[in-house]
């Protein structure tokens, strides 16, 4: 059978007396029961439950249903599904975002711009111009027989 | 004899063979698979394997085997193509005998398991998938096996899947691995529409390959081998069982990406940019898997790392135009990194599930061969000279100090190799020797079959591997042959120096010398923060953008805003405007009435 009326979600309240009406149908207390603004997204009377994914909650605590750290009756948020313990960790990290974020990026740029000098300045063996036999081939090339051929040298002693 | 005949049907039988256990239950009344059966399987698999393989050692020969087509398509040819050329010829007996160690070891490890059987049909699946991947010699056949590999990989990861973190990392091995696939997926489309064929060796050109089908092959092979951006995927498959991590995470799967590389390289040696890419991107690889493995604490992450390491090295190798090198590294790899994560399974569960480092210590006198062979897979890992590693790595280390290349990309690699060094001796100090730091009771117990004799043979493979294989297959290009001393030495002055870098950091470890948490001490061990930065990022602004436009927005837009509340809308802001003509006043509507009747008279 389905829920009752009473118990599914309504419009926004906007009396305090609905507004204690709808904590108490979501069991919450009324100073917690804070509904999402009324700007036409449809959210309705369903509170807007802090954004905080479900590896925050104890792990070691005895939860009614243990897999989504969920007791029954408690109100679950609009997006549960995106903070079950599979998917998004708003969990805080050992290190702030803030350092981890330029951390991260120093360390990328730092290699981006290493990778880019290192393809200006490559690393080869040593290597001297090609040093052809009989003065750089000038016959071979065509050269007069009957003129001095220039000495063609790519090294020094 | 007809060697032709011998190599291709030595080649289908063990494909067969391996498949019997599959098929074989599907067509008897009672279906009786079990453990020492399909441990069986692949040893028989293995000594049929290494009939071709002798007869490629000993004569050279290589065939390619088309049959079927599938005719879906007129001008489009794709048939089961199977290649048996020096790689698969080579990597098929390397990875039935890993297997095969794995799957004895695996008898002992998942013993107290109920789906035994389960498993154990799970992993040879996966082979399969992984041999197909490996003899396939188009791109089709190829990607059945890659996508086989990768969803063996998802089953695996999870295989105890009550554990969330365990189906949160097969979920990422499986996002990391698709967005690779859209990698191979381009190039085999841009192949398709180019070239009309997926046949590896219809798509050699002469000129520059397109940057396109390039980058796409680059793509897939970072996101099944974990290059740097596509990597967070390998350390958290440690979350399944310790013979899936050997099998896959180490030696067959992720080797994979690779591998497709080193199959598609007449492409890749074109175009040097695409090259200078590989390069550029495997030197990064190993140098960050290399830092984050320095402070891990976990035996297992360890290993991965190192793992992510050497396939760092391997790319580098196919960026230096070398992929025979590359594929030696892969079949020396294989034997010791299995063999490394055989010894970490059997420490682990001889310490009743403790795979904290900080917690062992002194198992050098408990578990005397377990400990030795995990000393012959590090050393073997450094690149100690004579050892299945020397050979394909310190080649590695001597072609890069010899090529033209990026400064960079040769300064990162050596750095990784001296921070290979460092962390294996930090596991191999903080493991075996010293005082223990245990619970006093543990089952420790390593005298059972089922464990030394698949170490002890791997860790012969580990010594052997590397003399045998360069002695009998011949090189296709010409290797380095004289170079200064100091490039001669490159590889093992870098691994003298981070033994000595470890010893140092040890022996500050002990006196207490330096603060527990420095910038670059954070770095490391948080993974480089990749993993919260863009984890978080991503799927929080996935999910909520999602939301929102899926339901908020198109519900507002559709069923309010073009329907009921926008009509309603515009009809308010005309009769507001209109109603201030309804005044109530005789005189304005008799005049209203009279200018109209004027105006139609002056009009018609």
């Amino acid at each position: 059978s389905e829920m009752s009326k009473d118990l599914m979600p309504g419009p926004y309240p906007r009396t305090p007396e609905e507004r204690a009406a709808a904590a108490k149908k979501y069991n919450m207390r009324v100073e917690d029961y804070q509904p999402y603004p009324d700007d036409g997204f449809g959210y309705g009377d369903y509170p807007m439950l802090p954004n905080k994914s479900l590896h925050e909650r104890d792990p070691w605590y005895q939860w009614d249903q243990p897999d989504m750290r969920h007791n029954w009756g408690q109100p679950m948020h609009w997006d549960f599904d995106m903070y079950i313990r599979n998917r998004v960790d708003t969990s805080p990290t050992p290190v702030p975002w803030h350092t981890m974020r330029k951390h991260f990026l120093v360390f990328l740029s730092t290699m981006l711009i290493m990778f880019g000098l290192g393809e200006i300045y490559p690393s080869y063996r040593p290597v001297g111009p090609k040093q052809y036999p009989f003065n750089d081939l000038y016959l071979e090339k065509g050269g007069d027989p009957n003129k001095e051929p220039p000495v063609v040298t790519h090294y020094e002693i | 004899m007809e060697t032709a005949l011998l190599l291709n049907t030595s080649m289908i039988l063990t494909l067969t063979i391996i498949l019997t256990p599959i098929l074989l239950p599907l067509l008897l009344k009672n279906p009786q698979n079990s453990p020492a059966n399909l441990t069986r399987t692949v040893k028989t698999a293995f000594l049929t394997s290494l009939v071709p393989m002798t007869l490629f050692m000993h004569s050279g020969m290589e065939s390619i085997i088309s049959t079927w087509e599938w005719k879906f398509i007129m001008n489009f040819k794709i048939p089961i193509s199977l290649k048996m050329d020096q790689y698969s010829m080579m990597f098929f007996p390397i990875a039935l005998f890993v297997t095969w160690s794995i799957l004895q070891f695996a008898s002992w490890y998942m013993a107290s398991e109920p789906y035994i059987t389960k498993f154990f049909q799970y992993l040879l699946m996966f082979l399969i998938a992984m041999l197909t991947l490996t003899i396939a010699n188009n791109l089709f056949l190829l990607f059945i096996g890659w996508e086989g590999v990768g969803i063996m990989s998802f089953l695996l990861i999870g295989w105890w899947q009550g554990r969330a973190e365990a189906n949160t990392a097969a979920l990422q091995a499986v996002l990391y691995n698709r967005i690779g696939d859209i990698g191979i997926i381009l190039s085999m489309a841009w192949l398709a529409s180019s070239t009309n064929t997926w046949e590896v060796q219809q798509t050699f050109t002469s000129t520059q390959t397109p940057m396109l089908p390039l980058l796409g092959l680059i793509l897939a092979a970072a996101g099944k081998s974990a290059q740097f951006g596509l990597h967070p995927w390998l350390p958290a498959a440690m979350e399944g069982p310790t013979p899936v991590s050997a099998l896959l995470h180490s030696s067959t799967m992720v080797v994979a990406g690779i591998f497709l590389l080193i199959r598609t390289h007449p492409m890749l040696s074109n175009n040097q940019t695409a090259l200078t890419m590989c390069l550029c991107l495997g030197s990064l690889s190993t140098l960050f898997a290399a830092t984050c493995a320095i402070t891990q604490n976990d035996i297992k992450k360890i290993i991965a790392f190192s793992t992510s390491s050497q396939l760092g090295l391997m790319m580098v190798t196919i960026g230096l135009n070398l992929p025979q090198l590359a594929f030696l590294h892969i079949s020396t790899h294989a034997f010791f990194k299995a063999m490394l994560f055989l010894c970490s399974g059997s420490i682990i569960h001889n310490l009743n599930g403790e795979q904290d480092i900080r917690k062992m210590g002194g198992l050098q006198k408990m578990l005397p061969t377990t400990t030795s062979c995990l000393t012959i897979g590090n050393l073997a890992l450094m690149g100690t000279p004579f050892l299945a590693g020397f050979y394909s790595k310190d080649l590695i280390i001597e072609s890069m100090n010899t090529s033209y290349l990026n400064t960079w990309a040769l300064l990162l690699t050596l750095l990784a190799t001296s921070f290979t060094a460092t962390y294996t001796l930090r596991m191999t100090l903080l493991v075996q020797t010293n005082f223990t730091r245990m619970a006093t009771a543990t089952p420790m117990n390593e005298n059972n079959k089922a464990i030394t004799n698949p170490i002890t043979r791997l860790a012969l493979g580990s010594i052997m591997a590397g003399l045998l294989i360069t002695s009998f297959i011949t090189p296709t290009k010409t290797p380095p042959m004289t170079m200064p001393t100091l490039t001669k030495t490159a590889a093992i002055t870098m691994t003298i120096l981070g033994i000595i870098l470890a010893l140092e950091l040890s022996n500050m470890a002990h006196t207490l010398t330096q603060p527990k948490q420095t910038t670059f001490t954070n770095f490391s061990s948080l993974l480089g923060f990749f993993n919260p930065l863009l984890h978080r990022l991503t799927s929080t602004n996935l999910l909520n953008n999602g939301q929102k436009i899926a339901s908020h927005l198109i519900d507002l837009s559709w069923y309010k805003k073009m329907g009921p509340e926008g009509i309603a809308n515009l009809q308010l802001m005309a009769t507001k405007t209109s109603t201030t003509l309804h005044s109530g006043l005789i005189k304005a509507y008799l005049s209203s009435f009279a200018l109209s009747i004027l105006i139609i008279l002056l009009v018609y």
